[in-house]
């Protein structure tokens, strides 16, 4: 291993070296393996939980079928076989799989065992009680260290390349059915554990689903697939936004197709939309901006004067396509002007101007500016969108099958969305967007190349603000209240940390970012009161351990990498010379 | 760092193996208040949308409580035949943005009959379109705003705004000139500063009390605003110093009236701070609320109503303690309101959907006797009872002063 | 006339508090360049420290001011250099060679984080806190202006310590090492500066001050919220930029000519004191956009 020169640099982990555990890998993944079906077989739990029954059948009550494993207990088992099968089968990059798969498979365990212990009200729950034992989650926790200690004994590889290139039709075939599964996926996501309080378990059921998603998409990641298919879908750049639009767009066809998560999705839209443009001034062209969400903010509050509702400050009403455009323009031209600045102010105290403008709307909406905001009363009662007489928040019928409330909504976010990251992808592959990565990698030395940076940082701030602008407009009509309250600096913030999870200039990061930070409260109502501070913790630990985020951006992160090995570099001559 | 988390884990699973001899506290289907009740129809929702964190949330954790008393109590007499009752308390903050989206949840639940709330007036505002679209009954123990119910004329050309919406408490149109008339006859202050916090509560309250100020013959010297969440409050002392008023009248509640009142008292303006039933609570004190201050509150005091008292003693059995706070008794006469008119609704049938006409209906039309006194709604949708309580500081203490109808 | 007099002198005491904070952020940037955009928090959890020690006080000892008060800034300069250093040590220092926005970005994660882990773990923190009664009650009264004793506390604490600072940064040996790892840090390092030490105490100077701005806040005011320390901490960084960021001396004028801002703009520039807040803003950017090394700063070097 260590002698190997590492082609791809790895960017998880340093190369560790783990002799002690070499030799035990395989029988390790062996072992692990099978306790992992083992575990999967066992029961759960002891007794009948004061909320219920535990999911899936796994109380000894219950255990009467012990073969028809279903929920996570499926997911232990399903992990267990691909432990043997990776451990055994020639799999690139082994280690890393098996590892992956190791903390799925301990993720799963770890969380229904806590989740067991504490709604069952101590160990007894899951260990013997009246000559009744359920060791399921324990055989399942020792299977998934073993794995990941096997992972570590085969020995942590870079992660594997494809070289091979497939043909034009092949790979619209391999990226259809890869989006498929991640619809069906999202669907299984957003439905496990039921809705709300629906199921007291629900909070569980999901973390356990997430630990198991985790480990498999680790494994995926670790095989090389991921990166492949990454690449290939930036090949085939329309297709794939096409492809991503109409799945999205069949989501409501699914399990998760019901006015609730209708209603979430549909705002966690708005949210991805306005983090792509976000995407555009941070992630692009290295403009760091903490005003960001006052753009949203002055989209929403055109619109919702424009609307027709009640305490609307102008008698006229427009219809919506008129004041969604008017929206992003009188956003787009705010942004020019928050962004004016950055001809003589760069860096981190650019970012502090921007902070500065987003407060100035805070305070100045809060008061009530020339009565357009309605202060801390809000603006209430924005009409909801209409087409043909369809209101948007009425449920519809199409033919034989009827759609939930708000799906008109959400078709229309999906569109925002596509729209969005259409711009988005376009602005990064043109001159425009050549010229603002130059900016972010060295401003002095673009300006000396001939760009003119200064209208360019300006056009990004415009154009981020442009789209921050219209989501800001769907968002009035969407939520029926403007609110200064929805704009506050934690919001800016909220949105960045979207961004910087994703990863920066990364078009799927940005969506998935806001997916995660907005998804996770809904489905974690216990863990609610948490949600910023581990938003909080989040920002600290991407920029310490992963700043590229979670799909970074191809050319971002050869960027980030060379700049830490510089670093790198750098310090161990200096630890020298001290 | 990873071998790290490799040995911790594997320390957390020997601990398991080690512990697992422990025993539990193994209990089943405790709690079950439905008792000998039938609940073979299944689960029906009252809904709470009140502040349950933040600065308010003294007041908003009191509504919560006391609708779940409610609750709990019609669960315990099987008021509604076939169902258990529930309580979903969604946390709006204060925050009317919030507020939506805490209605948006609640009206997307097939089950949920009512909704008790809002305490803020400005959130009112947005919830109430959300639950009218889906002819869900909303009664309020706390908006005291008048043109949630009467429209923006609302002494001249009254109209109702939703037919959905209900409230149990009188209105800042008896509330301010109620403290006008004590102010300026009573405790004879002619010249009163104002200042309030700029939203529909304070600033319509603050309106109210200065018009009749006026008929009285008292003067409002100045009027200032403040931000809802500001502590320091030194500039704005000293504009309203400079006026010299008799008292000063605050529109807002007590996260900005305790300091406000301590504040003014360290300048060197030592006048009484009034305020209304917003800082009508005992945090009020304990920010900084001082001797003589003053405030009004709706209803009579809780302690004193004899069908009251009742109330008091079984929330002090479920709860521990008296946090009920100004609006314990009306959310919870604003619970019975809902679960009343639920029964007469189902009256031994099921519930869905198709019910919730009646169910608006029978809200309408409900009459029973409360903790705070008659419970009955006019074709407006407020509240008959219209009794006012003025209090004041006393020992560190709200006491109440005097207790009547605003009659002019 | 009073009432200008009177604003003057809030102003005054408002500036002083600003000053307090103010200090943390120019010496923090001055040494390794670095908006330490967490370091109102500090601010706001040396507050909850100073109550909290309050709080854990036995009965008798609460009575008596003469023993609650010193602790009371004892507790809170403990929790803020506690923070400070733990945020320096696992949050900045793995960064130091990173890209410039990485730090800046960790900052807020921390600012954040403190500030929902002082409202979620802290008893009723989600409400405005009440600060105990030890404080020195009343007021100086000079013709018709009111100065609360709190606020000649404050005045005083505020000059003093940025005096005591300025002379242990121009006399002491460690203050010397101080001004030469700003200057140059390599060359500092071969002179045998240890770095590390030095921006440790940075930090801690840092905190210690804000520190003592937490307790006499919540002693001014009476009452303490989760929000106070972005607030506080925005004014602080007006106020360390206006005076050129890296001078102790300019952070306290800096800090004086905010407070005065921010009072007399509430008195007599329209809109009052709702809008208050964003004269100081429109300060901050114009000073950022024209003048980036403030009143006593250096003239500008890049700043990427």
């Amino acid at each position: 291993m260590s002698t190997s020169t590492v082609s791809t640099p790895d960017t998880t982990t340093p190369v560790e070296k783990r002799s002690a555990l070499a030799p035990l890998g395989k029988p390790f993944a062996a072992a692990g393996g099978v306790l992992g079906i083992v575990a999967a077989l066992l029961p759960w739990v002891t007794f009948t939980l004061n909320d219920g029954n535990w999911p899936d059948k796994s109380t000894l009550q219950f255990f009467d079928a012990p073969f028809a494993v279903t929920g996570f207990r499926w997911h232990v088992l399903l992990l267990g076989v691909l432990i043997l099968v990776a451990a055994f089968a020639p799999t690139p990059s082994k280690g890393r799989v098996v590892r992956a798969l190791g903390w799925g498979l301990t993720l799963v365990s770890f969380v229904n065992a806590a989740y067991i212990t504490v709604k069952g009200g101590g160990l007894g729950a899951i260990t013997a009680l009246d000559g009744v034992t359920a060791f399921g989650s324990i055989v399942g926790l020792v299977a998934g260290v073993l794995a990941i200690l096997a992972g570590y004994g085969i020995g942590i590889e870079p992660v594997g390349e494809w070289k091979f290139k497939v043909s034009t039709p092949v790979a619209y075939l391999v990226l259809l059915v890869s989006f498929a599964a991640v619809l069906y996926a999202v669907a299984a996501m957003l439905t496990t554990g039921g809705v709300g309080t629906s199921n007291p378990y629900s909070g569980a059921i999901f973390l356990s689903f997430l630990g198991f998603a985790a480990g498999v998409l680790g494994a995926l990641s670790g095989v090389g697939f991921i990166r492949w298919l990454s690449a290939l879908s930036e090949q085939h750049r329309v297709f794939s936004v096409i492809v991503l639009a109409a799945c999205a767009l069949l989501l409501p066809f699914t399990d998760a197709g019901n006015e609730y998560w209708m209603t979430v999705a549909a705002n966690i839209g708005i949210y991805a939309a306005t983090a792509i443009g976000l995407n555009i001034v941070v992630g692009l062209a290295g403009l760091l901006d903490l005003g960001y969400v006052a753009f949203m903010g002055i989209g929403a509050l055109v619109a919702a004067n424009f609307s027709g509702a009640a305490t609307a400050h102008f008698g006229i009403t427009l219809p919506f396509p008129v004041a969604a455009v008017a929206a992003a323009i009188v956003a787009g031209i705010f942004g020019a002007i928050v962004g004016s600045p950055t001809l003589r102010v760069r860096g981190d105290y650019l970012a502090i101007v921007t902070l500065a403008f987003g407060e100035i709307f805070t305070r100045s909406a809060q008061n009530n500016i020339g009565g357009i905001t309605n202060g801390s009363n809000a603006i209430p009662g924005i009409p909801p969108l209409s087409l043909f007489g369809n209101e948007f928040n009425k449920s519809i019928t199409l033919g034989a099958v009827k759609l939930p409330a708000g799906v008109l909504y959400y078709i229309l976010i999906v569109l925002l969305v596509a729209a969005t990251m259409a711009v988005f992808a376009n602005l990064k592959f043109s001159r425009i967007g050549r010229a603002w990565i130059a900016i972010r990698e060295d401003e002095d030395a673009a300006r000396a190349m001939g760009i003119r940076t200064g209208k360019m940082k300006i056009l990004a701030f415009l154009i981020g603000a442009t789209l921050a602008g219209l989501a800001g407009a769907v968002f009035a009509h969407k939520n029926g209240t403007v609110s200064y309250e929805s704009f506050k600096f934690l919001e800016s913030v909220t949105l960045l940390a979207a961004v910087i999870l994703g990863g920066m200039g990364s078009i799927p990061g940005a969506v998935l970012g806001a997916a995660l930070l907005f998804v996770l409260p809904e489905k974690l109502r216990d863990f609610e009161d948490y949600r910023l501070m581990i938003f909080g913790l989040a920002l600290i630990l991407i920029m310490r351990f992963r700043p590229v985020g979670l799909i970074p951006d191809a050319h971002r992160r050869a960027e980030m990498i060379e700049r830490a090995d510089e670093n790198a570099e750098e310090a161990h001559v200096e630890a020298k010379k001290a | 760092m990873r071998q790290h988390s490799v040995k911790s884990a594997a320390i957390v699973g020997a601990a398991l193996l080690v512990l697992a001899a422990c025993g539990s506290n193994k209990t089943e289907g405790g709690g079950n208040n439905g008792g000998s009740c039938d609940t073979s129809k299944g689960t029906l929702t009252v809904g709470v949308v009140a502040p349950l964190s933040g600065n308010l949330s003294a007041l908003g954790i009191g509504i919560k409580q006391s609708a779940e008393l409610a609750v709990d109590e019609a669960n315990q007499k099987c008021t509604v035949k076939g169902y258990k009752l529930t309580v979903s308390a969604q946390d709006d903050e204060a925050n009317p943005a919030k507020g939506a989206q805490a209605a948006t949840k609640l009206s997307t639940d097939p089950n949920v009959v009512g909704v008790v709330g809002t305490l803020n007036s400005s959130v009112a505002q947005t919830v109430q379109p959300i639950l009218r679209d889906k002819k869900i009954p909303q009664v309020s123990p706390a908006n005291t705003n008048p043109t949630l119910t009467r429209g923006n004329d609302f002494l001249t050309a009254p109209k109702r705004q939703f037919d959905n919406y209900f409230r149990v408490c009188a209105t800042d149109d008896l509330q301010g000139p109620y403290a006008a008339n004590y102010l300026v006859e009573k405790a004879g202050k002619k010249k009163i500063a104002i200042i309030t916090d700029g939203k529909t509560y304070g600033a319509g309250l603050a309106a109210e009390l200065s018009k009749q100020v006026a008929k009285k013959g008292g003067q409002i010297v100045g009027q200032e605003t403040v931000g809802e969440k500001d502590t320091d409050f030194s500039g704005v002392i000293a504009k309203v110093k400079a006026l010299a008023p008799d008292a000063v009248y605050y529109g807002g509640e007590y996260p900005a009236a305790g300091p406000l009142s301590k504040q003014m008292a360290s300048a060197g303006l030592n006048v009484p701070l009034m305020g209304g039933d917003g800082i009508f609570d005992g945090k009020f004190i304990e920010l900084g609320g001082k001797e003589g201050d003053l405030a009004t509150s709706v209803g009579a005091p809780t302690e004193s109503l004899a069908t009251a008292k009742a109330f008091v003693d079984a929330y002090k059995k479920k709860f521990g303690k008296e946090d009920y706070a100004a609006y314990g008794a009306f959310s919870y006469d604003a619970a019975n309101a809902i679960i009343g008119a639920l029964a007469k609704t189902i009256d031994g049938a099921a519930w869905d959907e198709s019910k919730r006409d009646s169910m608006l209906t029978n809200v309408g039309s409900y009459s029973g006797s409360g903790a705070t006194g008659e419970v009955k709604f006019d074709q407006y949708g407020d509240s008959t009872n219209k009794v006012l309580t003025v209090y004041s500081v006393t020992s560190g203490k709200w006491k109440d002063v005097q207790t009547g109808e605003f009659t002019g | 006339m009073s009432v200008l007099l009177q604003q003057l002198a809030n102003g005054v005491i408002q500036g002083a508090l600003i000053a307090l904070i103010a200090l943390g952020y120019t010496m923090v940037y001055g040494i390794i360049q670095l908006i330490n955009f967490a370091h109102g928090e500090v601010f706001m959890v040396a507050s909850y420290g100073g109550l909290a020690t309050f709080t854990l006080l036995p009965d008798d000892l609460k009575k008596s001011p003469a023993v609650a008060l010193p602790l009371m800034f004892v507790g809170g300069i403990v929790v803020a250099v506690l923070v400070a250093v733990i945020m320096e040590r696992f949050a900045y220092r793995p960064l130091r060679n990173a890209p410039r926005l990485a730090p800046l970005i960790t900052a807020l994660g921390v600012s954040v984080f403190l500030q929902e882990a002082v409202r979620v773990w802290y008893p009723n923190a989600t409400s405005n806190l009440p600060y105990p009664k030890v404080f020195p009650e009343g007021s100086l009264s000079l013709g018709s202006v009111n100065i609360a004793w709190t606020g000649v506390l404050l005045v005083g604490l505020s000059v003093g310590l940025s005096v005591i600072l300025q002379t242990y940064i121009n006399k002491s040996r460690m203050g010397r090492a101080m001004r030469a790892t700003a200057q140059d840090p390599d060359t500092a390092k071969l002179m045998g500066v240890n770095p590390d030490r030095v921006i440790v105490l940075t930090f801690i100077f840092g905190a210690v001050l804000a520190g003592v701005a937490g307790v006499m806040f919540g002693g001014y005011l009476n009452n303490i919220n989760i929000d106070m320390g972005f607030q506080n901490g925005i004014f602080a960084f007006t106020a360390a930029v206006l005076g050129g960021v890296g001078s102790i001396r300019g952070a306290v004028i800096g800090a004086f000519i905010i407070g005065l801002i921010k009072t007399l703009a509430g008195q007599y520039m329209p809109g009052g004191t709702q809008y208050d807040y964003v004269w100081i803003f429109v300060v901050l950017i114009l000073v950022l956009v024209f003048r980036p090394q403030g009143l006593f700063g250096e003239p500008e070097r890049v700043r990427a």
